[in-house]
């Protein structure tokens, strides 16, 4: 290679525009076959690409558009997407030989020029290409065809009600039923491009059209197929059976050997689920899907991560997928972080009493690796196994007592962080091992771990001679400690009072550190709650016991589940970037329009109990409703006005705590506080911050994680 | 449903080529690069930066993601700012990928800036500004897009116009089948099918396999003239689980009963790629009940002291037949590890990568039954190094297929001629073995 190489690098000398010029006008004679011509006109492209600006050329190349050659004329045509658009006022100079492009013999030729014009939005091109897209549209060239549709996208981005005067949406329409595969996926592609605009015209699709697109599916390249498989969700059932007979096609392209076609049709699976009926139809494909996404782990890891998290949403909502398949998840050493992070929080989904032991195993080993990160969440998840595995608890106290002989330091504050959480869930079980926690309270120095440490020692003050040292140990720098710490130190003292109100030491402590919290504190949280206690405290100590030490909420695992509906409007998306960051596209990504499940008499009861709408922005006063050819189908109904909203807001204290880790005790405004000192991740730092405020929107009780052995899903949730 | 466009950075993270982005700001381009060269200051392996990224914008109201796969030292990002599918983006580079090394054979950054014009003419064909794929099938771009060859090259040196002659087909996509070039001619007609088959699997310290995988590939090279449809059968088709295949192929008549039926693209592609496993006829959908028996047996001893290890690795091959090729086996030692020094016997070598600081032992034949041992120490300038939990041993076994799939017949109908036909079998082997 290294013999040639250099052969045409050298065309990426930065040229001169004067020398272009000279050559291109020496090139105008004696130019056998045009070879000068080629040599320079490929000098300019390099410079193009280079990002050198060549535009001042445009006088001299654009002539050589009469040059009836294709590789000369694709190289005129890439100079002027380059500086079409910024010579509006020249740019009129093309169009004749633009048009006669257009009325080429070559089909190539015609569909280049006028995808090149499609390129250029200005009036006076766009104006020609309406005339020559006309019959492009039908010209028996199947390739200008197909370019054509794309065409037409374009156009209407540049001027919409242009492109709508002219009937190229209704055109559009009728090349769905284009005898060629590419063209029917081409015209879905645009119509769905319009569609997706804010001002475009409403694409909906009928059940003719739809079952016409996946007769076209078996010869459309993989990308047709993917704007095939994804304009279904255009279609909404009537009837149970039509989604069922659409399922049932779709299936088959389960085993096509792209990755994006393969989600694709998962999304649309899913979506169909929700207007079906037959339990034992739903089950067969639920089991179906499970074996493409294991597929989907064996390519690469950027293909892994987004199968990843589609996965962590597919299992949430039909908890019979991959359910028996944990040990595709086992992280392998050499993953990369992004993946390991992912399946380790499908682990612990999809953990249950039969295999709670395996991935126990396997966490333990994930969490004597080397990456920090990994290690953290790895030792994290065995205590979320343990909370929310009951069986498995005693293995997994076991397996973090280990961990913290270990004496590392981040898993043995990453430990003590998770016991806090399963003392409160299994209060009265373990208090034998807080001896061994506290002889490692030197090694801890990040705030959640001391705090946690303290809510642990303040709790169960009763039974721990020597809390009151302890605590008067941990007192000593509450000055210098952060706010989540001094919360935590601030509830506990109060509680030791409590428990020992008799020891002269807990009644110095405590006045101690009420002193400092309301005297030398800036925190308005800290001197609020500081003055709280004390007035408690000073009218009737034993109703302030009652108040503080009152029976908390029960931790569960329910609340890092996301909300049904939530995940049914999520799950349109699948595959998408909102699937990557679980949360509706709408919401960060502009000109998204927001999808939702329509209601017609075939939707699940369960799916509309829980139905999220989304309205559509502004609907153009002039939409046009596209039935295609066939019988009309009835329009959907106009939608049903939204339901009440959800009557149960999440249980404060509920939330951060399964997957965070509560600050320290605090009841109510303990919730507040945190939301206020730990500001919301970016979602592009920590992939998982979305669950959590996900998890916020709405409180519905779907138990996804305890699926019943039926796999009657939908019957669990109400 | 449509991406940005496309960029190609070289290892130093400077764009090579791009696509025009024809409906964005001249700076969107330079944010996605500058997300990525950013996220990877942040990571130390540069595999670990998230194939997603989220970028913020100028202002809040352009915010979009950038999706990115790496090739030969180059990184091609792709960014997309409507909410599509972030596979379509990443399968798109894949396949742009494919297509490069199809034409340029190895794709760098030399033969990119060499064919220049060749990728900028693919970039042009493959993707519209709009963001749509076009043709990426490779049959039918080299109808359009002439792939540079030497004696292109001659021959334009040479003064002969070689486009005019070969590639203005007047009739481009002629062929009503998009994946096969229409009229290909050939003096022999032949096709070979290698079944390659990998087994994946993660080895616990017990010796017990906690996850085991075989996957397997056909990759078909065809080289046959005009529309042959053809008809594939297996004598034990239920070996195979999970089948995904190349487009060609009918899947309605292969869910109807096992067979393949697909008019092929002309030259290399992946047929069908599956995965085994032995329990798939009892319970398709429960993994390791049975297991694929690793062919080969790991001792491993590992003992870690205040100021580095000593390794003691015994390999035994348990195949009784077959030799055991390109054997390699990996150990990550740790931060700060140092002085290695190790000895092999039965065969091989070893080294270890002062950058990596990965201990690698290569043995280019292990015999059928025989046993090798590694053993040593190094040195940590990290009190208490912490070296990798598991060894990584990688191996091929040639004419060995763990399904033992086997091909019944192979019948062409449309054409007149007999193919010839060859089948090949080999296996790959990946384990994680813990110590």
């Amino acid at each position: 290679m290294s013999t040639q190489a250099g052969q045409d690098a050298k065309f990426f000398q930065r040229g001169k525009i004067q020398e272009f010029r000279a050559e291109l006008q020496a090139a105008e004679v004696k130019d056998k076959k045009f070879i000068k011509r080629k040599t320079v006109l490929k000098k300019i492209v390099a410079n193009i690409t280079m990002g050198n600006d060549m535009s001042p050329l445009f006088h001299d190349v654009v002539p050589c558009l009469g040059t009836p050659l294709l590789e000369i004329k694709k190289m005129v045509y890439l100079f002027l997407v380059s500086y079409g658009k910024s010579k509006p006022n020249e740019i009129h100079l093309v169009i004749p030989r633009f048009l006669e492009d257009c009325n080429d013999r070559n089909p190539l030729i015609r569909a280049l020029a006028i995808r090149t014009m499609s390129y250029i939005p200005i009036p006076v091109v766009t104006e020609a290409l309406t005339e020559q897209l006309r019959h492009c549209l039908k010209d028996r060239d199947p390739y200008v065809r197909k370019t054509a549709a794309i065409c037409v996208a374009k156009v209407y981005t540049a001027d919409p009600r242009k492109a709508e005067k002219a009937g190229f949406v209704e055109m559009l329409r009728d090349l769905l039923v284009d005898p060629n595969a590419t063209v029917v996926s081409n015209a879905v592609a645009a119509l769905t491009e319009i569609g997706d605009r804010t001002d475009g015209v409403f694409f909906k699709l009928n059940l003719s059209i739809a079952n016409k697109l996946l007769a076209a599916i078996g010869e459309s390249s993989e990308w047709g197929q993917i704007y095939i498989l994804d304009s279904l969700l255009r279609f909404v059932p009537e009837r149970h059976s039509d989604a069922e007979m659409l399922a049932e096609r779709v299936l088959i392209q389960l085993n096509h050997a792209n990755s994006a076609v393969v989600l694709t049709a998962i999304k649309i699976l899913l979506y169909l689920m929700n207007y079906m009926d037959n339990r034992r139809l739903i089950e067969h494909i639920c089991k179906k899907m499970g074996p493409p996404l294991v597929t989907l782990l064996s390519s690469g890891p950027e293909v892994q991560y987004v199968a990843l998290r589609n996965i962590l949403l597919i299992i949430q909502r039909r908890p019979t997928v991959l359910r028996n398949d944990v040990k595709v998840f086992f992280c392998k050493y050499n993953d990369p972080i992004y993946v390991k992070l992912a399946k380790l929080e499908i682990m612990y989904r999809l953990a249950r009493e039969e295999n709670a032991k395996e991935v126990l195993a396997e966490l333990q080993e994930y969490a004597s690796e080397v990456d920090v990160d990994f290690v953290r969440k790895a030792v994290r998840s065995i205590g979320r196994l343990a909370i929310k595995v009951e069986p498995a608890a005693d293995l997994c106290i076991k397996a973090l007592l280990d961990l913290i002989e270990t004496k590392v330091t981040y898993v043995v504050q990453e430990a003590v962080i998770v016991i806090k959480d399963i003392f409160r869930r299994y209060p009265g079980k373990y208090e034998g091992i807080i001896p061994t926690l506290c002889e490692h309270l030197d090694a801890l120095d990040e705030p959640e771990a001391k705090a946690a440490m303290i809510w642990i020692v303040g709790q169960h003050a009763d039974r721990m001679d020597n809390a009151d040292d302890l605590l008067d140990d941990l007192v000593y720098t509450f000055l210098e400690e952060p706010v989540e710490v001094q919360l935590a130190l601030l509830s506990a003292s109060v509680k030791l009072f409590i428990y020992k109100s008799k020891s002269e030491k807990a009644k110095e402590l405590v006045h101690r550190v009420l002193k400092w919290a309301t005297e030398d504190i800036d925190n308005p949280d800290l001197r609020d709650r500081g003055f709280m206690y004390w007035r408690l405290l000073a009218i009737n100590p034993g109703i302030a016991g009652e108040v503080v030490l009152a029976e908390k909420p029960a931790i569960t695992t329910d609340s890092d589940r996301m909300d049904r509906g939530a995940l049914d409007q999520l799950l349109l998306h699948t595959g998408t970037l909102g699937s990557i960051y679980h949360k509706n596209p709408e919401t960060f990504i502009r000109n998204a329009a927001g999808r939702a499940l329509t209601d017609t008499p075939a939707l699940n009861p369960n799916s509309r109990a829980v139905l999220v709408q989304v309205a559509r922005t502004q609907l153009p006063p002039t939409a046009v409703n596209i039935p295609g050819p066939g019988p009309n189908e009835p329009r959907s109904r106009k939608p049903e006005p939204p339901l009440p909203a959800k009557p149960a807001p999440p249980l404060p204290g509920e939330d951060g705590d399964a997957e965070e880790g509560g600050g320290g005790d605090e009841e109510e405004n303990g919730d507040e506080t945190e939301a206020v000192l730990r500001p919301v991740a970016v979602q592009g730092d920590d992939p998982y911050a979305g669950l959590d405020q996900l998890g916020a929107l709405g409180g519905a009780g779907y138990s996804a994680d305890n699926p019943k052995p039926k796999g009657d899903e939908d019957l669990l949730a109400f | 449903m449509a991406i940005d466009g496309l960029i190609v950075l070289d290892n130093a993270g400077r764009p090579i080529v791009q696509t025009s982005f024809q409906s964005t700001s001249p700076a969107y381009p330079l944010i996605h690069i500058d997300a990525y060269s950013n996220a990877l200051a942040k990571v130390s392996r540069p595999e670990d930066v998230d194939p997603v990224l989220y970028v913020a914008g100028i202002d809040d109201t352009k915010r979009s993601a950038c999706c990115h796969v790496g090739c030969g030292g180059l990184r091609l990002l792709c960014p997309v700012s409507g909410d599509i599918d972030p596979l379509f983006a990443l399968a798109f580079l894949r396949t742009f990928i494919d297509i490069l090394q199809e034409y340029l054979g190895h794709v760098s950054a030399s033969t990119l800036r060499d064919n220049f014009d060749v990728v900028y003419q693919l970039l042009e064909e493959t993707l519209d500004s709009g963001g749509h794929p076009l043709t990426t099938s490779t049959n039918a771009l080299r109808d359009i897009v002439i792939p540079p060859s030497l004696l292109n090259k001659l021959l334009s040196v040479a003064g002969a116009n070689i486009s005019s002659l070969s590639a203005a087909s007047s009739n481009p996509f002629a062929s009503p089948i998009p994946w096969r070039k229409a009229n290909v001619r050939y003096n022999s007609n032949e096709i070979y099918f290698d079944v390659v088959e990998e087994l994946r699997a993660v080895v616990g310290r017990n010796g017990v396999s906690l996850s085991n995988d075989v996957l397997g590939k056909v990759d078909t090279n065809c080289k046959l003239s005009g529309t042959p449809d053809m008809l594939l059968t297996f004598t034990n088709s239920k070996v195979l689980t999970d089948c995904s295949f190349h487009p060609c192929v009918r899947l309605p008549r292969w869910s109807r009963d096992k067979a393949l039926s697909f008019v092929p693209p002309d030259g290399h592609f992946i047929l069908m790629e599956y995965r085994y496993s032995p329990s798939s006829s009892a319970n398709p959908s429960t993994l390791g009940v049975h297991q694929v028996p690793v062919p080969v047996m790991v001792k491993p001893s590992v003992v870690i002291n205040e100021s580095g290890g000593t390794i003691d690795v015994t390999v035994t091959s348990r195949l009784t037949t077959r030799a055991i090729e390109d054997f390699s086996l990996e150990l990550y030692l740790g931060q700060g590890a140092g002085a290695p020094n190790f000895m092999v016997s039965g065969g091989g070598s070893w080294a270890f990568d002062p950058r990596s600081l990965t201990l690698r032992w290569e043995m280019a034949n292990m015999p059928a039954s025989s046993s090798h041992s590694l053993r040593g120490s190094w040195s940590s300038s990290v009190p208490h190094p912490r070296p990798a939990r598991a060894f990584r041993t990688k191996f091929a076994i040639q004419q060995h297929t763990f399904s033992a799939l086997k091909i019944d017949q192979l019948r062409v109908s449309g054409e007149q001629y007999k193919p010839y036909k060859g089948v090949r079998g080999r296996s790959l082997v990946d384990i994680e073995w813990r110590w």
